[in-house]
Formats: structure tokens, C-alpha cells, sequence
């Protein structure tokens, strides 16, 4: 317990005086309604050792993610997650996303998720709190891509909320 | 007549583009512009040559450079975490100039209770804060650290007058220092050194339960500022992000610790007999002859023992370091210490790690190897490492680089198990700050303007070296496929490259992995390993123990390899822009030997008969009304006047050697994408081999947007994919298909996870 305290509380600090191993803080989700198929697809990639730290400090648990060591029901853990801290709002009332799976590309998690049965996309609002506890500067880009229109939202922890009208 | 009808129609050709072109202009009067191709030179980017910087790219006859000599003794105090020191200064002024006054860097005044460093940055409150924290933030008890400067002298002991202007301290010279005339004196000082884990920054010390510390200490001594031939001095302030800029010099240090403590620091320890045990100094001995795996020197037992004590007696360490551009040393009861020799063509240099028993059995089994592999793997690369140690030191969540010595995280779980994150986390780190040895402490560019000099040139030789100690090492940064989603990113939040490092938005992409990229797609896709290696140690043979420029660089690239880079330098350096190339179509042509309406047309204009042209053959689109379904069958040979061009032309042994092509194929490439690129097409034919095209990036420098290239093939082709290795940051993969791929990321992942 201590111990991930420490960790924590380091990875606080680090955003306010680059070190030489610099990282940068940042997600990436990118949300695709795709009409044919009548579904909002979404992709959310994360930095694997940050969301190690972030979801250690939650619950607990030492994850080990992407490692040997992984631990067995990692993708409980990862639904539990994102059901946490990443919320979509479709046409003001639809909420719920299939969890279809995840993909470790080098040091990113990226995960898969579907909203099916939009005959109409009216409007889509995004929550994406993901790793703010943890990381001071920490920054979750959203970008939508609707038919021909893109919108990049800069998430972070003083403005977590992105919506979109059509 | 032949030939006459030929050059006929070749002037007549000419002539009608030149008449297609202005028939397109409508307006009588168009704007003009500037030279707007991205592949004109970077004269105005690039700073006038002269014979300081040369237009080669090399040091001139006129270049020039200070020296800086340190004689210091030092003192920590370890049960009050204070350091004292007395150091003598002697500066060479090797400038064409007169100085009136030096410029000494104070950069522990960025610790300091005025410091400007929490004023430049914006911020929203805090998540939590820690009492100790909330106290030195908002009760008025702030870390009381930076310089406390008792006093500061000539030789004769006469204080001289100074102004401290935040981390920047003026010397005035009672008569100005003439060009090539030296200057002795004197500064004494002391600072409180901060906790790094609660306080941050790059040195200090690192608290234990048992109220052991490991010491790192770094910038921890009035150091003089760079007077070179670009900036004059070098005294833009310390905020904490941008690092150093540093002359070279000699070092003689003294540093007294409690006696128990195990220390080393840049240079070569002088009193080894005094500061080790007996048995200590045989390891220490024996380890330069060990040239197959590290020696311990000082075990994890005898630092389990010191750590139980605490001696109130003191011991002196002496280091001597000739050419070096700083100084910092490590000390601690909890060290541990091995070593390793490594050859460096006939001599000897030591690869040396110091440790607490916290970071075994991790470090005893990879830090001092990994060290050896980067000296070796960088030497390759630049020059043969010319100091005769480097030293790897473990202190938690640093990655933190000195001359000859660094600062490295890393730390298995405290039942001394570790992931393999951990491990090549760790190795990682210590290749990164050991390579810094060369790029910025030899190579010794102004870390304080250009950050991508020497964390993104190194960071680019850190895979080389990471690929060398293990081949399946995961690559984390540095790669073209890895920089997309920084390059895609929403422009107003980029910089170019070549921004100051203070003024940049995201300093990890902008300053490692974005200049680490493009290096790598430089020596892997654009020049090939060959021309850029050879190039690339030019530039570090020319530049070390020396200040380079970004000029210096871009201009020896070129200047060693006779490889115009400007284009790249332009795009990749200089701006924001981001690569996007795609396959807009595909066309099939069949061979005929009837004229085509085209020749007929053309024929006509130039008043002869169809007849009358020369014979030859013609390209018939698939999609056109010309083509008829026989075409398809017929090789080029079954055309008589090919046939008997070559039969009269080539022997029967040549003939066999012709390539018969069947198809051709006119793709037609889009850019939507700033950047210029080269163009890599992978051909799939239906047989299912693949064949590999690559056009320079010139291809685009006379239409940035489309360009099109036929394709003669005994194959029918089946793909085509752009750029398949992703080699060229191509951020948008949609459009680098044919036929299209329209299975997106997501449907194809959702298929295979369904399938699985």
C-alpha cells in the first residue's frame, strides 16, 4: 500500500519538471459512426504503464498488464475501468458500449468498443476521465468522425466533457 | 526519313504542351510568389556560414572555444543534507574578444523560495497535496534550497562584484579579460540539498525508512556559462526543462563524506588504497582486467553492514577528469559496486554500477553490461569513447545524465522478482543516460536552445544500441509507425523541432521521438545505413569536445554524403506538417500496334498520314473504347514490328534476357499530406509474389499533390500497398491501398476477435 502511494504520488510531480526520460501524457479515442453498419465504433489507446498505475491505485491489485506475469481476468478488470471513467452518451439517452476487446501494440493498450443499433446519430457526448487521478497533466484526445465532419475534443481533468450536436 | 519524322514529332510535341499550358490560363495577369517548392534550400532557415561554422558544415579555421578549469573541495553533510564547497575557477578566454564581465550559472536558485520556475507555469489546483507539500505551497514554508554564495574572490583573496539575476550570476572584471588571457578565482558556497522523491528534480537525495540516503548530486556547484561564436553568452535562464550548455575543461575534486559512505563521480578516483577496504581495493584491481562479465567490488554484504552504521569520522575522495564539460557524483552507505573492463581498440575503459541492495538482483545481472554494450555500440557509431570510465548509478525515478556518470530507475519488487517491463524499462534507461555521454557530454551541442540535438540524436542511437544487447528489445520511441498519432495530433498544439525546449507543448514527442523518427527514417529508408552512418560519424568526429549548431548538423549530412536533405530538414525539422500518401487509381494498358485515336489525332495535326508515322507501338486503357478483349492476349513480341526490331537488334542470347511485359499499369498517387516522401509501392501479383519499388521523395517536386508512374508487368497485379512496412510516418493508412481497403481497424480486429 505504501509502496503504490509512492508511486503515485511520483508520477504527480513528474509533469512539472521534465526529466530526461521524458514522457508525454496523452490517450487517444478515436469514435467512428459507421452508417452502414449502424454502429458507433470507438477505439481508446492508452499508455500500458500509466493505466497500470492508475488502475493499481483504484484497486489495489498489482495488474501486471502485457507481461508474463498478467493477471488472469485482466479484461474484468479493464471493463470495470472504462466503465468508470469513460462514458458515451448517444442521441442524450443510449449509454452502453459492447466491450468487443483489446489489442498491446509496444508500450499502448488499445481497446475496442461498439455501440450497435444507431439508426441515427443526433447527438454523442464523451466523459474520458481516464488516468486524471493519477496524472496531473494528463490529456485524453477525442476525435469524432461522423460522415464527412471531425471534431478533436482536449480532454483533461478540468474539462472531462466533450458534445457534439448534429 | 525516319529519324526526320521522329524529331519532327518530338519538336511538335514539345511545342503543343507549351500551347496546353497557356490555353489553361484564363486570367490575363496571375499573382506571382515566392519560391514556394518544398525543395528549395534552406537559405534563409540556416544561419550565414562563416569561419567559425562553415558551409560544410565543419568547425573553421577561426572557430574558437573557452576552457574552464575546477579545483574544488567539497563537503556533505550527510546528517544535516547540506553540501559546502570552495572552488577556484580558472578561465581560458580563447575568443577573438575582450570580456568585461563571466556569466556563472546558479542553478539551484530554480530551487530557490523566489524562484520564477512556478510563475511561468499555468496550472489548476492540485489532485492532493501532500502536508508537506501544502506547507511549502501555501503556509509561507517554502524549501529554503538554491546557492547561498559566501563569498567570492580573486586570488588575492578581494571579493569581487557580482549581480545575481535568478540562475544567472554576472562577474564584473575590474579591467575586461583580453582575448587569450586567463583568469583565476574564487567562489564559496553551500545550499541545502532537497529531497527529490517530495521536492522533485535532478539531483538530491533519496530517503530510505531507516534514514539512509542515496545521494545524487548534480548541478551542484557554480558552473560557468557558454561565451561561443552563435550566442555570445549562453544565459538564457534555468526553468528546469531545458539542460545545459557547458564548456569544456579540467577537474580536480576533493569530497569529504561520512566514512562509511561508497562514492563515485565523473573522472578518476586518485586515492583508491585510502577511501576502500583492503579487500575492496583488490576487486577494484581486478575488475580492469575482467572483460567478460562485472566484478563485485564492493558487495551487497558489506553495504548491508554499512548500512547498520553511522560513523561520525570522515573520508576523502580525490577525482581527478581532463576534458570534461560538469561534474556529479553519488554517494551513499547502501551502495553496492561492481565493474567491467571494456576494450576500446587496445584501451582499457572501466563500465562500472552502483547500486542498493534494492535494485538487485536486477542491476548486478544487466546494469553494467548494458553499460559496456553502449559504449561499444556509440563508438561504433561516433568515435571510440575517450573517458576511461562510465558509471551507471540506480536512484528510484531518475533518468539523469552527468560526463561519465548518470542516474538510473529500476527496481525489481521487493521479493526480487521482476516483469520483463521492469527489466527493459531498465535497460532502457541506462542505454539512454549513458549514451548521453556522447550526445550532449562529447558532442556538446546547447542543450538550453536545441533539446532534439542531443535527447533526439540519442535517442535514435538508444535503439541501435537496445537492438544490439537484444535483438527482440521492444522498441519504445524513436520509430517513423510510432510518431503518427503525435504528427495527426490538432496543429495548434505543435511545435516544429526546432523550437527552444521551454516553449514546446508536447517536450517528450517534440524534443526525443519525433527527431529520433526522422533520423530513422533517414539511415533506414532515405539515405540507407551505408551513406548515413558514414555521414553521421563525420558529424561526430568533426564535433566532438566541440559546440555544434543545428547547421552544423543538416549541413554535414549533406556535405559527407552528396545527398541533397534540405526537403527533409524543411518538412520534418522546420515545420508541422505530417506525411500522407495514398494510391488515388489504377489503370491497365494493353499493347496494339494500330494507331490509336490519339496517334491518329496527332497525325492529323501535324498534316501526315497515319501511314506516315514511324512504326510503333501503343498503350490502349482497359476502361477505353479501343480496347477490344484480343488485346489481352498478346505479348509484345507477337507485334512484327517489334519483332523485327529485335531480331535485327539483339542475338538470340540477348533476346532471352528481354522482359516481356504483358500489362502496364498507370498508378496515379495522391498526397494529401505536407510532407514530401519517398513513395515505397509493394506490387502483389496474382502468383502471389511481391515486387518493391521505391521513388525518391524528388518525385514530388514538380506536383506536391499527384503524380503518376506506369508499371510494365508479365504478372497481373493483384495489391498494391504504399509504404507497407510503415516506414515513412504515413499518418492516415486508409488511402495506401488497391483495391481499397474498406475493412476498417475495427472491423478487422472485431472479426478476428469473433473468429478467436
Amino acid at each position: 500500500m505504501k509502496q503504490s502511494k509512492y508511486v503515485f504520488l511520483f508520477f504527480l510531480i513528474i509533469p512539472l519538471f521534465a526529466f530526461t526520460l521524458h514522457k508525454y501524457y496523452v490517450s487517444l479515442t478515436e469514435i467512428e459512426y459507421v452508417e452502414k453498419q449502424k454502429s458507433v465504433q470507438i477505439i481508446t489507446s492508452i499508455f500500458i504503464d500509466d493505466l497500470e498505475v492508475d488502475m493499481r491505485k483504484q484497486s489495489n491489485k498489482v495488474f501486471n498488464i502485457d507481461t508474463k506475469q498478467e493477471i488472469d481476468s485482466i479484461d474484468y478488470y479493464f471493463k470495470n475501468y472504462l466503465h468508470q471513467h469513460f462514458q458515451i452518451t448517444i442521441n442524450d439517452s443510449i449509454n452502453k458500449y459492447n466491450y468487443i476487446g483489446k489489442e498491446y501494440e509496444d508500450n499502448i493498450v488499445h481497446f475496442y468498443l461498439e455501440v450497435p443499433n444507431i439508426e441515427r446519430l443526433n447527438s454523442i457526448q464523451i466523459i474520458n476521465t481516464s488516468l486524471f487521478e493519477s496524472f496531473e497533466n494528463q490529456q485524453n484526445i477525442v476525435k469524432i468522425n461522423v460522415k464527412d465532419f471531425n471534431k478533436t475534443f482536449y480532454l483533461t481533468k478540468n474539462n472531462d466533457k466533450g458534445l457534439l450536436n448534429f | 526519313m525516319l529519324k526526320k519524322t521522329l524529331s519532327f514529332i518530338v519538336v511538335s510535341l514539345i511545342s503543343t504542351m507549351i500551347f496546353a499550358q497557356n490555353s489553361e490560363q484564363q486570367n490575363p495577369v496571375q499573382k506571382g510568389h515566392y519560391n514556394i517548392s518544398k525543395f528549395r534550400q534552406l537559405k534563409q532557415e540556416l544561419p550565414t556560414p562563416n569561419n567559425q561554422h562553415t558551409a560544410s558544415g565543419a568547425p573553421g579555421f577561426e572557430y574558437t572555444q573557452q576552457k574552464v578549469d575546477y579545483k574544488m573541495n567539497i563537503i556533505l553533510d550527510d546528517d544535516n543534507q547540506k553540501i559546502f564547497g570552495e572552488e577556484t575557477i580558472t578561465y581560458h578566454n580563447n575568443s577573438k574578444d575582450n570580456l568585461e564581465y563571466l556569466w556563472v550559472q546558479l542553478d539551484q536558485n530554480m530551487r530557490a523560495p523566489n524562484s520564477k520556475t512556478p510563475d511561468i507555469n499555468g496550472s489548476g489546483p492540485g489532485v492532493l497535496y501532500s502536508p508537506s507539500k501544502f506547507t511549502k505551497s501555501f503556509m509561507g514554508k517554502p524549501f529554503q534550497g538554491g546557492f547561498n554564495i559566501e563569498s567570492i574572490t580573486n586570488m588575492e583573496n578581494k571579493p569581487l562584484d557580482y549581480m545575481i539575476n535568478q540562475t544567472m550570476m554576472r562577474i564584473d572584471l575590474s579591467e575586461p579579460l583580453a582575448s587569450g588571457a586567463t583568469y583565476n578565482f574564487k567562489i564559496k558556497w553551500w545550499y541545502n540539498i532537497n529531497d527529490y522523491i517530495a521536492l522533485q528534480g535532478r539531483s538530491g537525495y533519496e530517503p530510505f525508512p531507516d534514514g539512509n540516503k542515496i545521494y545524487i548530486i548534480a548541478q551542484f556547484f557554480p558552473r560557468l556559462a557558454v561565451y561561443n561564436n552563435v550566442e555570445g553568452w549562453q544565459n538564457m535562464q534555468f526553468f528546469g526543462r531545458s539542460e545545459f550548455a557547458l564548456e569544456f575543461g579540467d577537474y580536480d575534486v576533493s569530497i569529504t563524506t561520512p566514512k562509511d559512505h561508497i562514492l563515485n563521480g565523473t573522472g578518476v578516483l586518485q586515492n583508491p588504497k585510502e577511501v576502500f577496504t583492503k579487500k575492496q581495493y583488490k576487486r577494484y584491481e581486478e575488475a580492469k582486467k575482467s572483460f567478460d562479465k562485472p566484478l563485485v567490488i564492493v558487495t551487497q554484504d558489506e553495504a548491508i553492514e554499512a548500512e547498520k552504521g553511522h560513523a561520525t569520522k570522515t573520508k576523502t575522495w580525490k577525482f581527478k577528469a581532463k576534458n570534461v564539460r560538469d561534474f556529479a557524483f553519488a554517494s551513499s552507505r547502501k551502495f553496492i559496486w561492481d565493474g567491467m573492463a571494456v576494450d576500446m581498440h587496445g584501451r582499457t575503459v572501466m563500465a562500472y554500477s552502483l547500486y542498493p541492495k534494492e535494485g538487485n538482483p536486477l542491476w548486478g545481472e544487466h546494469s553494467t553490461k548494458v553499460v559496456a554494450n553502449t559504449l561499444k555500440v556509440y563508438s561504433e557509431h561516433t568515435i571510440d569513447y575517450p573517458y576511461p570510465q562510465a558509471t551507471s548509478v540506480n536512484a528510484k525515478r531518475q533518468g539523469m545524465e552527468y560526463p561519465m556518470i548518470c542516474w538510473n530507475y529500476g527496481r525489481p519488487n521487493p521479493d526480487g522478482t521482476y516483469t520483463d517491463r521492469t527489466k527493459y524499462g531498465m535497460i532502457g534507461v541506462v542505454t539512454h543516460e549513458v549514451g548521453h555521454n556522447f550526445f550532449p557530454m562529447i558532442i556538446n551541442s546547447d542543450e538550453r536552445q536545441w533539446t532534439w540535438m542531443d535527447e533526439g540524436i540519442n535517442s535514435f542511437v538508444q535503439i541501435l544500441a537496445e537492438r544490439n544487447y537484444d535483438k527482440d528489445f521492444p522498441i519504445s520511441r524513436g520509430i517513423p509507425k510510432g510518431i503518427t498519432g503525435y504528427m495527426k495530433g490538432d496543429q495548434s498544439r505543435i511545435a516544429p523541432i526546432m523550437s527552444q525546449g521551454d516553449n514546446v507543448f508536447n517536450f517528450g514527442a517534440n524534443g526525443y521521438s519525433k527527431p529520433a523518427a526522422g533520423l530513422y527514417m533517414l539511415r533506414q529508408t532515405i539515405m540507407g545505413p551505408k551513406l548515413f552512418d558514414k555521414a553521421f560519424k563525420t558529424y561526430a568526429k568533426r564535433w566532438a569536445f566541440k559546440h555544434p549548431t543545428p547547421a552544423d548538423f543538416f549541413r554535414t549530412m549533406e556535405d559527407a554524403s552528396a545527398m541533397d536533405l534540405d526537403w527533409f530538414w524543411r518538412g520534418w525539422f522546420y515545420t508541422t506538417g505530417s506525411n500522407d500518401i495514398g494510391i488515388k487509381s489504377v489503370k491497365k494498358y494493353y499493347i496494339t500496334d494500330k494507331p490509336t485515336k490519339r496517334a491518329q489525332n496527332m497525325a492529323k495535326r501535324y498534316g501526315i498520314t497515319v501511314d506516315q508515322l514511324p512504326p510503333s507501338l501503343y498503350l490502349v486503357s482497359e476502361d477505353s473504347d479501343e480496347f477490344t478483349n484480343d488485346m489481352k492476349n498478346k505479348k509484345p513480341t507477337d507485334f512484327p514490328n517489334l519483332k523485327n526490331y529485335i531480331d535485327k537488334n539483339f542475338s538470340a542470347q540477348e533476346q532471352k534476357t528481354l522482359k516481356t511485359p504483358k500489362y502496364f499499369y498507370e498508378l496515379t498517387f495522391e498526397k494529401p499530406g505536407d510532407l514530401v516522401m519517398p513513395i515505397i509501392v509493394e506490387l502483389q501479383y496474382e502468383d502471389g509474389t511481391k515486387e518493391r519499388k521505391q521513388y525518391p521523395a524528388q518525385i514530388w517536386r514538380l506536383n506536391d499533390k499527384e503524380v503518376t508512374k506506369v508499371f510494365p508487368s508479365t504478372k497481373a497485379i493483384k495489391k498494391i500497398v504504399i509504404d507497407p512496412d510503415q516506414e515513412t510516418a504515413d499518418v492516415n493508412l486508409k488511402n495506401n491501398s488497391w483495391p481499397k481497403n474498406t475493412e476498417s481497424k475495427f472491423d478487422k480486429f472485431k472479426k478476428q476477435h469473433i473468429k478467436s
